[in-house]
């Protein structure tokens, strides 16, 4: 799915600013992400992308302008956002809506643990589990609401090279079966290019949009597919990098 | 450098025969008069009074006067003092107006407390119960306001998310995150209440084992003085103990283990 294809904004950024004391972190943010689309965001080092992220999860107040969201969204953090005094089901449990009853809850765990192979570690605690692991179970605990927008802060950076490319392989299967919006903050431009449907470039703080780029549709992206290399090309000029 | 692990047979023989060489010395040194007469009693002595103590029952009476003022302080001044470091921990207006008192009344010896205690409570089991408390409260209030402070910021982000009432915020994100460092504390404060109720004794009450001690030496009784001390380190060790192994729960590993 791409964003030609539905067009309908999921989220809508108009005159967006945040200034945090004395110091704008991001300043005049105007984006749309529609339904179903994944966009990265990438910017320099410490440019504001997980507040960009913390206002678009209502975590944060804007500053100035407005984030127009269109539904509940769940945020899946860098490393430690699991409670370590729950186990691996108790945790994924937790993502379930309040609705929804006990048993249907258990059910829910219990497909979507047996789904991600780790069904002999319902019992585990995240402390005991490998990082890609406890990063599985993070995903799995947002994935679980159903919710339409995924909001994704670094999600694989602390993880190592070989887990990263198997956890990104995954997440795009996921989003294939059952698509969603997404927001992906990294500073991972591989990642951007391999999994996103447009990638915004962000500038130094105060972060405005410097440039959005579109992607050729299928993901995940292997690093020969056509458009990859002039992407990230691309990025690493605006970023001053080449 | 961290040294290697003791083995499992060491970690009990080892304390053991440490505790047998100092018994041995001091039965040597006793059987061979180097101790001033009436100074030390004899470990023989000690055994014989021991025994006599157990068999009256008093000995247990001691222990659980003391014991119950000991829980019973600590218990309150933990129901008082967690809210407390909790709200201090959401509020700076709060933390900037009672930090510096919270410090200065912890910093305040419970001992000097002892003329108010009997003052305003009379003789039993109030004053001491009112020194534990004081001994402890301040704090276990300390102490929650550091762990509720420690609490990373995400887990906060992830409950709002999950759409986590206020109330089971604080029951099933703030309390749980802040028990396995609220536990080391709590260790530290029964040591300090268990100390605290063996002086409370020798002053305020006419039971519980700092009375046996108080009492013993009034009758220049010092193989009584010493069947009191060993009871009261052996408690000590054991509740030090029974807080370190709450600290091994599943649910609590974590913080010693991540």
């Amino acid at each position: 799915m791409t964003a030609a294809a539905t067009q309908v904004p999921a989220l809508t950024l108009a005159g967006l600013g945040f200034t945090y004391g004395a110091t704008a972190v991001l300043s005049n943010l105007d984006l749309e992400v529609y339904s179903g689309e994944v966009v990265a965001c990438v910017g320099p080092s410490g440019c504001g992308k997980s507040t960009l992220l913390a206002l678009l999860g209502g975590h944060l107040r804007p500053t100035r302008g407005t984030v127009t969201p269109t539904g509940a969204s769940r945020t899946i953090y860098q490393d430690g956002g699991l409670y370590p005094w729950l186990t691996v089901a108790a945790n994924v449990a937790l993502g379930v809506p309040r609705a929804v009853d006990d048993r249907a809850r258990a059910a829910r765990v219990a497909d979507w643990l047996a789904r991600s192979g780790l069904a002999d570690f319902a019992d585990h605690y995240p402390h005991q589990l490998s990082g890609g692991m406890r990063q599985r179970v993070e995903l799995g605990r947002a994935l679980v609401a159903d919710t339409a927008v995924l909001l994704l802060d670094e999600p694989f950076s602390a993880l190592d090279y070989q887990t990263r490319l198997s956890m990104r392989r995954e997440l795009a299967a996921t989003l294939a079966e059952r698509p969603r919006t997404v927001v992906l903050v990294t500073h991972d431009i591989e990642e951007a290019v391999q999994l996103a449907d447009r990638i915004v470039v962000l500038s130094a703080r105060p972060a405005t949009v410097r440039r959005v780029l579109t992607l050729p549709p299928g993901r995940p992206r292997a690093p020969n597919a056509p458009g990859v290399a002039d992407a990230e090309q691309t990025i690493l000029e605006e970023l001053g990098l080449s | 450098m961290p040294s290697r692990p003791v083995a499992p047979l060491w970690r009990w023989t080892l304390p053991l025969a440490v505790g047998a060489t100092l018994v041995g010395a001091w039965a040597l040194a006793s059987a061979t008069g180097q101790f001033p007469r009436g100074t030390v009693p004899a470990p023989a002595a000690v055994a014989r009074a021991f025994a006599t103590e157990l068999r009256s029952g008093r000995l247990l009476d001691d222990i659980v006067a003391s014991l119950y003022r000991v829980s019973f302080g600590f218990a309150i001044a933990c129901a008082a003092a967690i809210p407390a470091g909790l709200a201090l921990g959401r509020s700076a207006v709060a933390r900037a107006a009672f930090l510096p008192w919270v410090n200065f009344f912890r910093t305040l010896s419970p001992i000097a407390w002892i003329p108010f205690a009997i003052i305003w409570f009379g003789i039993g089991d109030a004053p001491a119960i009112f020194l534990i408390f004081l001994a402890t409260f301040f704090q276990v209030t300390l102490a929650t306001l550091g762990a509720s402070a420690a609490v990373p910021r995400v887990y906060y982000r992830v409950a709002a998310d999950l759409g986590l009432s206020s109330r089971q915020v604080l029951l099933e994100v703030t309390l749980p995150a802040i028990l396995p460092q609220l536990l080391v504390a709590l260790r530290v404060a029964i040591g300090v209440a268990w100390m605290v109720v063996v002086v409370a004794e020798m002053i305020a009450v006419r039971s519980g084992l700092g009375f046996l001690i108080i009492d013993a030496r009034n009758g220049l009784r010092m193989d009584l003085v010493v069947v009191g001390m060993i009871t009261i380190g052996a408690i000590g060790i054991g509740l030090d103990a029974l807080f370190a192994r709450l600290a091994r729960a599943p649910m609590l590993r974590w913080g010693s283990e991540r």
